[in-house]
């Protein structure tokens, strides 16, 4: 068990939620002194529904995991001038897959001590519970999470 | 993201009046355009975005659903409009069963990964047969919201 931290990893998928949960990481990282991961996972198994489903055609769906690769090389770049702002060395990873086993995965092999991730709202109906990839990080974490609130204070403190 | 991240009682209309594929269209990208406050020329390109995408195979996905999409900037965050339709639509569908459900999807260019989830959302909630009937059966907007709530 690493305490202090020694080995943060935190999950952004561009909502603005994730955002606040790197500017969190990144402040934890330097007053830790921790290695600092930002993790962005192109959601390829949301693709291969579509395709299943007759949703998209088969151009369609090259076309979006080219814009899926874009969205994460933006995510990654924006987390990692986040980390430079404060000084902070950051290492960004881009995965592929089913969100909540590449990152069990990745946790795992980095030796995290801490997941942090953003993104939590309140569960509104039984469907979404069941089908949350942010619940199923959460509960198949190998290591502990810590939940960042969606919470302005975070970004001007940040900023300041 | 997922369906009631983007669910909203404005944009559910119930019954849909027309009664065929492209009038149906017409028909969703209406409800946005009225709700959003968009010009002619607006709705003129959300139109023109989801028809070029139906030009590549129709968004009739079987089971009574068809999920018309696009990405369009006209849209600064990913919207869903879901329309009813009291008759069935022939919309191309491979099963060759008419739709009377309907999801209009529409994204930002720079908002690919919230597109997938979405429409990857809708597919797997709708493939409950009891849920699909349920929604067919909905008398209004109110129900509709009520039920994807549940």
């Amino acid at each position: 068990m690493g305490v202090p931290f020694k080995q943060i990893v935190v999950y952004l998928d561009g909502s603005e939620s994730s955002m606040t949960a790197i500017m969190y990481g990144i402040k934890l990282a330097k007053e830790h002194d921790a290695k600092l991961t930002a993790v962005y996972v192109i959601n390829t198994k949301a693709l291969s529904e579509l395709v299943k489903a007759g949703i998209f055609v088969a151009v369609e769906r090259d076309e979006y995991q080219k814009d899926l690769q874009q969205d994460a090389d933006r995510y990654l770049k924006h987390a990692a001038r986040l980390a430079s702002q404060k000084e902070v060395d950051i290492e960004t990873v881009k995965l592929e897959g089913t969100v909540h086993i590449v990152v069990k995965e990745l946790l795992k092999a980095q030796k995290a001590d801490l997941f942090v991730l953003g993104g939590i709202t309140d569960i509104r109906s039984r469907r979404e519970e069941l089908a949350s990839e942010t619940d199923r990080m959460m509960r198949t974490s190998p290591c502990p999470v810590l939940v960042v609130r969606d919470d302005d204070d975070i970004w001007l403190e940040f900023e300041a | 993201m997922n369906i009631l991240d983007v669910l909203d009682k404005n944009l559910v209309k119930v019954p849909l009046m027309h009664t065929d594929k492209r009038g149906i269209i017409n028909e969703l990208v209406e409800v946005i355009a009225k709700a959003k406050g968009y010009s002619t020329q607006q709705f003129e390109q959300i139109l023109d975005a989801v028809l070029n995408r139906e030009s590549l195979g129709s968004t009739g996905i079987g089971n009574g659903i068809a999920i018309p999409h696009a990405k369009t900037d006209v849209v600064k965050q990913v919207v869903m409009v879901v329309g009813i339709s009291r008759f069935p639509v022939d919309f191309d569908s491979p099963d060759g069963q008419k739709s009377r459900i309907f999801f209009l999807v529409l994204a930002p260019s720079k908002q690919a990964s919230a597109h997938v989830e979405l429409l990857a959302s809708i597919a797997r909630t709708c493939t409950s047969q009891v849920f699909r009937r349920m929604l067919e059966q909905a008398r209004d907007s109110e129900e509709v919201v009520r039920l994807f709530m549940e």
